[in-house]
């Protein structure tokens, strides 16, 4: 609002000038039309900012509302567990469970950063070992499930800044390849957008999509379709 | 240029010219519906067409059958057949039930070309309908079958015939992707583009010379522009993100295209040397797939900014707001003009199933052409009768095609591998020596 009406006090101030100044009534009409113009494209261009903050903020605030969630059910997960078994990790019933909860608990930073950062990179089990988000058809919202993948490769980002990653869209294969082409880049964007959100610098990360081009489950089924909508996180010269 | 010129040599990539390419496999047609009211004809032999490796009468029966307009009469049994409209005795035809007659001779130059004579008779008027002749070299007479079955169409249908054209489309076998052309009729088909990675979305220029197409060859897609003739090719947009989507204008003069250069996927103009980028639309949503009205005056697009996916229609000079032309379902995509402006066809998806459908821009009514699974990628013949699509069987991709009013069906199968990204070449009235 506030800049709207200096922008707007700007444009008066000029045409002020204007019509104060020489007499070439034409010249200065076109003058201050330019002018103005320009000021209304500003303006929209503001607007369109603006709006773009908002969208960021609003999925800045939707992603920390899916942190905290996050965060509060592990935390009672680890209070129940820990009333059964305060021991016991390995009694998990899935078998990635009892290694992804240390990780995702906001330790993960201190931890790293002595460690050979591309061995924790492949750390069987742990979070950074996980380099896939999925997504349902037509989506590319980041589900609650891969919230802590997509946060713990932000944390050993900014751990590592000279560390560098590609993040490339995936999508099954039906309807049209041109949409999904845009569709992948827009996975790939959402994950950028909660890396930097989350303190990653956005050098650092690099978007591609292969749309329905790049498959790598090739049934007819919804198995093979929900493996193929994927964005991958692919770090740059890691070794094999 | 330079630049692209050594990045295409250390791809090795394979760019073949039409002229030069190896012999590949054909494609089968095979039509699975056929029109309600089917035009009765019969086309005798050539005479002495059987001395030339190509007979003309039998493509031309071929071309009428394969269209589902026309059914294809007895020869009878007047031998020697005749060959001109004086050894033709009428009665005998038209108790044979015949209403058109097509005769015809093949005679060999002392200068070594062809000449091919037809003409086209109706039985009951006892009178000449059509008569040509053409004097073409021998590696002409698939085309000049084509040409007489295309003026046959005509002629008895009112609409342009199609045989004669070209159409476009990717092959994946393996690792490999191909590009290739062939004839309408899916003969001689011949490698333009061969790569490792994926090709998308190949579309003819206007004057049937070139082809735009989406090559990720460099890791990411990029607009190339191939001539098919020559072959040579040049990048059309390669700009920082996802470069996809080209379509031509009717003049051939620019392209719209998708960039991502500035965020989230936008529709731009672009002419055809790659100078005077142009943004088109501004919108927070994904906006692809353009596609040019022929008269040039609009763009028909797929755009989310409703949510899901939906088809909407701009003018191409940017004034105004698109209007959204799809409202049935929550998912419909890749919209192009019938060749008289007047329709467009698209793929919209129906409980879990993607098919051809067809629009009326004026009306607004919708109709459902095809009852496969996976259907993708619907483009015209350039006389609006045929839309030819992606399909699939059994999991393998073929092309298949449909007549714009739904009745007659084709299925077209090549003998290995995935087919893919149809794209129908446009009628090229001088078409370039062969």
């Amino acid at each position: 609002m506030k800049h709207a009406a200096i922008a707007w006090c700007l444009v008066f101030l000029v045409a002020g000038c204007a019509s104060q100044g020489q007499r070439g009534a034409e010249i200065e009409q076109r003058d201050l039309f330019d002018q103005s113009e320009a000021a209304r494209r500003a303006e929209q261009q503001r607007q369109a900012e603006a709006e773009k903050q908002a969208q960021i903020l609003r999925e800045q605030e939707e992603l920390k509302r899916q942190l905290e969630e996050q965060q509060r059910r592990q935390a009672e997960q680890q209070a129940a567990q820990g009333a059964q078994a305060p021991e016991g990790t390995a009694a998990g019933q899935r078998p990635d469970s009892p290694v992804i909860r240390p990780l995702s608990s906001g330790t993960v930073g201190e931890g790293q950063a002595g460690g050979d950062p591309w061995a924790q990179l492949k750390e069987p089990g742990s979070l950074l070992s996980q380099r896939s988000i999925y997504y349902d058809f037509d989506r590319y919202d980041i589900k609650e499930d891969y919230v802590p993948i997509v946060e713990a490769h932000a944390k050993f980002l900014v751990a590592n800044p000279d560390m560098k990653v590609v993040i490339q869209g995936n999508c099954d294969d039906r309807g049209s390849r041109e949409y999904n082409l845009a569709l992948g880049q827009r996975r790939a964007d959402s994950v950028k957008r909660a890396m930097v959100l989350l303190g990653v610098k956005p050098r650092q990360i690099e978007t591609v999509s292969f749309g329905a081009e790049k498959p790598i489950a090739f049934g007819q089924d919804e198995e093979s379709w929900a493996k193929n909508r994927r964005s991958d996180i692919v770090y740059l010269n890691e070794p094999s | 240029m330079g630049r692209n010129l050594s990045a295409a040599m250390k791809l090795l990539l394979v760019l073949l010219m039409l002229q030069a390419g190896a012999t590949r496999a054909q494609l089968s047609i095979e039509i699975v519906g056929g029109g309600a009211s089917q035009i009765p004809i019969t086309v005798l032999p050539f005479g002495s067409e059987e001395r030339f490796p190509e007979r003309v009468s039998q493509i031309v029966s071929a071309d009428l059958q394969r269209s589902g307009l026309f059914r294809l009469g007895s020869q009878g049994s007047v031998r020697p057949f005749p060959m001109e409209v004086s050894e033709v005795d009428y009665r005998y035809w038209q108790n044979e039930g015949s209403q058109t007659l097509v005769i015809g001779r093949v005679l060999e130059r002392t200068d070594g070309k062809i000449d091919v004579r037809f003409r086209l008779l109706d039985v009951a008027k006892q009178s000449q309908l059509l008569g040509f002749s053409f004097v073409v070299s021998p590696n002409q007479l698939r085309v000049t079958a084509h040409r007489i079955a295309d003026l046959i169409y005509e002629k008895l249908t009112g609409d342009a015939g199609v045989f004669a054209t070209k159409i476009c489309y990717v092959v994946k076998s393996g690792d490999l992707f191909e590009l290739q052309v062939a004839d309408a009729d899916g003969y001689n088909p011949q490698v333009v583009h061969r790569y490792r990675e994926p090709i998308i979305s190949p579309q003819w220029s206007p004057d049937g010379n070139r082809i735009a197409y989406v090559s990720f060859e460099q890791q990411k897609p990029i607009v190339y522009v191939l001539n098919v003739y020559d072959g040579t090719r040049r990048v059309l947009a390669s700009f920082e993100g996802s470069n996809s989507a080209p379509a031509w204008s009717p003049d051939g003069r620019r392209l719209a295209v998708t960039l991502t250069k500035d965020g989230v996927s936008q529709i731009y103009l672009i002419n055809a040397d790659g100078s005077g980028l142009f943004r088109l639309t501004y919108s927070q949503s994904i906006d692809t797939e353009p596609n040019f009205s022929p008269d040039g005056r609009h763009l028909l697009f797929t755009s989310d900014r409703a949510g899901g996916p939906q088809i909407y229609r701009m003018r191409v000079d940017g004034s105004g707001e698109p209007e959204r032309m799809t409202f049935e379902g929550g998912y419909n995509v890749t919209p192009r003009h019938s060749p008289d402006g007047k329709s467009f066809v698209f793929i919209h998806r129906n409980a879990g199933r993607f098919n051809v459908a067809v629009q009326d821009i004026a009306t607004r009514q919708v109709q459902l052409l095809t009852s496969g699974s996976f259907d993708q990628s619907p483009t015209f013949a350039p006389n609006g009768k045929m839309i030819l699509y992606a399909s699939e069987i059994k999991g393998r991709g073929i092309l298949a095609a449909v007549s714009s009013d739904g009745r007659i069906k084709q299925r077209i199968t090549a003998q290995a591998g995935d087919i893919r990204e149809p794209a129908w070449g446009p009628l090229v009235n001088n078409r370039r020596k062969e």
